[in-house]
């Protein structure tokens, strides 16, 4: 900032306190809804509290009560699945849509406006429309019916599908979505890059996995972290159509929706609040290895 | 490979020679298939979507049938909204939804721009601290917040009212950052010449910062809208009064149907409903719309 001589600096410096007024609203905000609800988060970890009666400090052992909770321990490993089965397959056929609709072809826009449509529901709705599509001799098991021959398939009552059908309504609405995103990223690549390299002999599929790719490393870590992050607090979905709320026999019931569970179904609000601290560790571990890559990209 | 051939070969890749036919006629196949394929891959993801609106003018018994009615058979007109209205209060949902999306909007906006504008344009004792504090509560899950959030706001007596669904929602560290980096492009020149003229400094936020971040604001006001419009989980928890309750919260009643007729049509009427803001929004305002999404990185 250029010095001013005119008023002299004591009025630059007291004007600086303008900008403080400026943001403390939203400082005092998040103080208040952010940092004070976090800190007594934690503390409520340590405590034995259901809503009747004030929390009372019981140390470690919530924790320690949580190693040998079976449905804890259990919903870490759904927890995983569904991260597995929404984070991967997405990004993949995100990038691969991404490519597609990034070829040039008479009807691309309208076609990628309705492509996008998945996104504009709600998860509620979504988890609605998908009950209906899922009815055991609904219109899924019709289109599959070539294949598997079935004539009734359980997509939400069978234990061993049920995380399927939540993973495959997931990835329905999220990948148009990050379609979106990685097409962003393409569309900044210069197009002398792509040129040059298809002069100099590369094929158009070199050109993308040696020259494209690599710039769109960005993106790409972008992408997998989000999906990584969103996938961790997985509720919706579940809590809506799985049977029984995380059923069945739990294979649905996933950390997010455990933290729901002990919370406000059962008030163990102490229990509730040790879950989370273990999900937000997760989700930290992500956030760190998402800078850590990024800033290796930074030389 | 010198300056010369560049030029010359890349046209020649590009644009090949428009008097061979066969190369033609393999291009328009190229064109054909990528078209196919991209069709295909359409239907496959706007069919649910289809599906949802063209069910709420089916009779009940028609939306499971099977193989799929495409078009509505028994076509209902609008009586499955009319039911849905008689069903559930709808009216008081989607006002709710409005009441809350509006507030969130006009309030997140206003803040962002003049918190982004303070970290953006000032230099002042403890700046870097307390953005990098708003910062890190973007990183938070929202689970992380939700029992003692909570906790927090019956101890303010805010449990099922307007004041515990709405306020905890008004500010958001993604506007903030949003906004900062918009504001980061103002020329300093600008705030210089009015401060001459003797303008104070939130005038020259008001009058001259404010307007000039308006396409910011407008792809943040969307995306706010969406995550508001969408939210579920904190009115979940925090409402219990039906009369307060917000569409996504009230449209539950359908989900957890066991009675002894589900309203599928009926669902699928409300859902349409439900999505309708978000789709217009998504179609007279594509580019703020795009914008705001990929930069929040969160579907609502």
């Amino acid at each position: 900032m250029a010095v001013r001589t005119v008023k002299g600096s004591s009025y630059i410096a007291r004007r600086q306190y303008w900008g403080l007024a400026f943001v403390l609203p939203t400082v005092i905000f998040f103080a208040i809804f952010f940092l004070f609800p976090i800190l007594s988060g934690i503390y409520y970890s340590f405590t034995d509290f259901t809503l009747l009666k004030p929390p009372v400090f019981v140390g470690l052992q919530n924790y320690q009560d949580l190693l040998k909770d079976r449905l804890f321990l259990k919903s870490i490993s759904v927890t995983l699945g569904f991260v597995a089965g929404t984070t991967i397959p997405a990004w993949i056929l995100s990038l691969a849509a991404a490519v597609l609709f990034f070829q040039k072809f008479k009807g691309r826009e309208i076609l990628k406006v309705f492509f996008f449509a998945p996104v504009l529901p709600s998860l509620i709705v979504v988890a609605i429309v998908w009950k209906i599509l899922l009815h055991p001799s609904g219109v899924l098991t019709t289109v599959l019916r070539p294949l598997t021959g079935a004539g009734e398939i359980n997509w939400l009552d069978n234990p061993a599908l049920s995380p399927i059908s939540m993973i495959i309504i997931t990835n329905w609405t999220i990948i148009p979505f990050y379609m979106l995103i990685w097409l962003a990223g393409l569309t900044g690549i210069p197009t002398d890059l792509r040129e040059a390299a298809l002069v100099d002999g590369a094929n158009r599929l070199q050109s993308f996995l040696r020259v494209e790719l690599p710039l769109l490393r960005p993106t790409a870590v972008f992408i997998a972290a989000i999906s990584t992050i969103n996938a961790f607090q997985g509720f919706t979905l579940q809590y809506a159509i799985s049977p029984g709320k995380g059923g069945p026999i739990d294979v649905n019931t996933t950390m997010s929706l455990l933290v729901w569970k002990y919370g406000f179904q059962f008030y163990r609000m102490g229990d509730a609040s040790a879950v989370s601290m273990v999900l937000f560790a997760m989700i930290m571990i992500v956030i760190a290895v998402q800078l850590w890559l990024t800033r290796q990209n930074q030389y | 490979m010198t300056d010369q051939t560049y030029p010359a070969l890349a046209t020649a890749n590009r644009n090949t020679s428009p008097t061979n036919a066969s190369v033609k006629t393999q291009r328009l196949a190229n064109q054909i298939m990528l078209f196919a394929i991209a069709l295909v891959v359409t239907i496959v993801f706007a069919f649910p979507i289809y599906f949802m609106v063209s069910s709420s003018f089916k009779a009940e018994n028609e939306v499971l049938a099977s193989p799929v009615h495409i078009i509505p058979e028994d076509f209902q007109g609008i009586a499955q909204f009319q039911k849905a209205f008689e069903t559930v209060p709808l009216g008081r949902y989607f006002f709710n939804s409005f009441l809350t999306a509006g507030i969130d909007v006009v309030v997140t906006v206003f803040f962002s721009a003049l918190a982004g504008f303070g970290f953006a344009k000032y230099d002042f004792r403890g700046r870097r601290i307390f953005f990098f504090f708003i910062l890190t509560t973007m990183t938070i899950p929202f689970q992380v917040l939700l029992v003692p959030l909570f906790i927090e706001v019956r101890s303010f007596g805010w449990d099922d009212s307007y004041a515990g669904l709405i306020v905890p929602g008004i500010m958001n560290a993604f506007g903030v950052f949003m906004m900062r980096q918009f504001a980061y492009g103002i020329p300093d020149e600008l705030m210089d010449a009015a401060r001459i003229d003797g303008a104070s400094e939130f005038r020259i936020f008001w009058r001259i910062v404010f307007p000039l971040l308006a396409p910011a604001s407008a792809s943040l006001s969307i995306i706010i809208f969406l995550w508001s419009w969408n939210n579920f989980l904190w009115p979940l928890i925090v409402i219990k009064n039906q009369d307060l309750a917000p569409i996504q919260v009230g449209i539950t009643a359908f989900t957890q149907a066991h009675s002894a007729e589900p309203q599928w049509a009926v669902a699928m009427a409300v859902s349409t409903l439900a999505t309708l803001p978000v789709a217009f929004l998504f179609i007279f305002f594509q580019r703020y719309f795009i914008e705001g999404m990929t930069m929040g990185g969160v579907k609502g």
